[in-house]
């Protein structure tokens, strides 16, 4: 079995895998843990569902599918955001307008091509191991530049997700930002797709993060361990899948789901992480 | 302008809110000038938040004029000037990681640091303001274990963060009891005296407000405005109706009971 794997990780599809894979985890992670607290984690998924009829018109046109499924995303988010500001839909109605929209305009490219159901299946579920050095330079540059925003603009996202208004009145332009992080999110939503596929997206950017909240520690340490939980949990589910024949995407996400479990039981077991400090008593000093 | 102009660091010449279609403020005038220690009182639903949010422009007015040092709120760019504590600040989602000193640290995140990280300074201020609000030995807890007191001093010393010269706080004072009431207010208190920052600051607690501050704004749908102890009485009256009294201790001690009692 080990012989195994070491000759698969001589291999250079399964090298792109493990490295393409693990990046996008990571920028998953990332992203998601800023998701989860805005609490618009259903935004992640349906541009993951509008992305479809993205895919699909792009396999009609002979264009680049994951180019127009990141035009697809892209425009979708900013058209829910634009729908929610303006007062034309809640936040719920706006993500389901555009959910159905998106997945009509698949199917209708579906019909339109006499079907092309063997490439539309990779984006549904995934293809990690298939991965190609052009999928593998599009994944590296895109995914280094939303990391890149992430780091530069930190203490400005961390000070919008937790108060907008008070970010808005110490001058951070919160508007441009949030669009900005929109788009972050639909570029991350595309690139994710490659490894597990539409149906599982929400999965790799909600679940590490979850799993890092458990944790009950400061910000910058969540975004750590939500970070490495991904990477952790992709890593792991290409080396299994690789070494069983398992479908990577099913292994990457129930490692991801089976952290998260593990910290939630740990902490009902009355063992919470981040409790360990005895509570100290409320202090009422103050320097007068 | 005059001198005394120049110095205005708040003033609302006859503003007219309307929430939910009901007027909430009509007509309301006042003045704050630099230095001043002001606190807001009125009975709940009197629109004390509303105004602080019409003052700030998360609410919109039908009427009248806001002026920010000197310039027309509508113009107004320079918000850093100004940190507000609203009155719901603490209910925030407890699952939040943040560490109290990281939220006191995002009173520093500004325009004028965007894409840049925090540096020596922003780090000594927010060490500084913990102190000051003592909240130093709990820097490293997470604000959703705190108490409710602990909540509300960690956001002051996150509004504090910036050096203001306007602090605005609806209600800051809560979730402390009599004794943190008192602490808080004494701080605050110097902090006008030491720093020249002016503080304006929504209460229901009379006593510390005619205890300690420069100036009372009545608020009930009309603003009435004094810095007179003598007359407080009658404008705690016109605010909260005649079947209270106001029972006044000495110089400053306040409370208000009800008429029957």
């Amino acid at each position: 079995m080990f012989g195994d794997l070491f000759t698969l990780l001589g291999m250079s599809f399964f090298q792109r895998a493990l490295i393409g894979g693990c990046l996008v985890s990571v920028i998953c992670a990332a992203i998601g843990l800023f998701v989860v607290l805005r609490k618009e984690s259903m935004i992640g998924d349906s541009a993951a569902h509008i992305s479809f009829g993205g895919i699909a018109v792009g396999l009609l046109l002979g264009v680049q599918p994951m180019i127009m499924a990141t035009v697809f995303s892209v425009a979708a988010i900013l058209g829910m955001d634009f729908m929610k500001k303006r007062g034309i839909a809640q936040s719920d109605s706006a993500m389901a307008i555009f959910m159905a929209m998106g997945f009509s305009v698949g199917l209708i490219a579906i019909g339109l091509s006499n079907g092309f159901s063997i490439s539309i299946m990779d984006y549904l579920f995934g293809s990690i191991l298939t991965i190609s050095g052009s999928d593998l330079a599009v994944i590296s540059v895109l995914g280094i530049a939303v990391l890149s925003a992430i780091f530069i603009l930190l203490k400005e996202f961390i000070a919008m997700t937790f108060d907008s208004i008070s970010s808005k009145m110490n001058g951070i332009p919160t508007e441009l930002l949030s669009v900005l992080f929109n788009v972050m999110m639909a570029v991350t939503v595309v690139l994710t797709i490659k490894v597990v596929g539409i149906i599982l997206v929400l999965a790799l950017m909600v679940v590490p993060s979850l799993a890092a909240l458990q944790l009950k520690t400061s910000f910058r340490k969540t975004l750590l361990a939500a970070v490495m939980f991904g990477a952790f949990s992709t890593f792991t589910g290409i080396i299994v899948s690789g070494m069983v024949d398992l479908p990577a995407a099913g292994v990457i996400v129930f490692t991801d789901v089976a952290i998260l479990l593990l910290l939630v039981a740990y902490k009902h077991l009355g063992k919470e992480p981040g409790n360990a400090v005895p509570p100290i008593k409320e202090t009422k000093t103050f320097r007068t | 302008m005059t001198s005394a102009e120049s110095e205005t660091v708040l003033e609302v010449r006859g503003l007219r809110a309307v929430r939910g279609g009901a007027v909430v403020i009509e007509n309301g005038c006042f003045r704050i000038a630099k230095g001043e220690y002001a606190g807001i009182v009125g009975p709940n639903g009197g629109g004390k938040t509303t105004l602080l949010q019409t003052i700030l422009g998360y609410h919109p007015r039908t009427e009248g004029e806001i002026f920010l040092f000197g310039q027309p709120a509508d113009r107004f760019k320079d918000w850093q000037r100004i940190a507000y504590t609203p009155q719901d600040a603490i209910h925030f989602d407890e699952q939040f990681p943040l560490t109290v000193r990281e939220l006191v640290s995002l009173g520093r995140v500004r325009r004028s640091n965007l894409l840049r990280r925090l540096n020596g300074k922003d780090w000594e201020k927010v060490d500084e303001t913990m102190e000051l609000m003592g909240v130093s030995e709990i820097s490293e807890r997470r604000i959703g274990q705190l108490s409710g007191g602990q909540k509300q001093r960690a956001f002051v010393a996150k509004a504090l963060a910036l050096d203001p010269e306007l602090l605005i706080l609806d209600e800051p004072t809560s979730g402390l009891d009599a004794s943190g009431q008192e602490s808080f207010y004494k701080v605050l208190g110097n902090i006008n005296k030491e720093r020249g920052t002016t503080i304006v600051v929504v209460s229901h607690d009379l006593a510390a407000v005619f205890c300690r501050m420069t100036q009372v704004i009545c608020v009930n749908k009309y603003i009435h405005q004094t810095g007179d102890l003598n007359v407080a009485e009658r404008l705690l009256r016109g605010a909260y109706g005649n079947h209270f009294r106001f029972v006044m201790h000495g110089d400053c001690e306040c409370c208000c009971v009800p008429e029957d009692v």
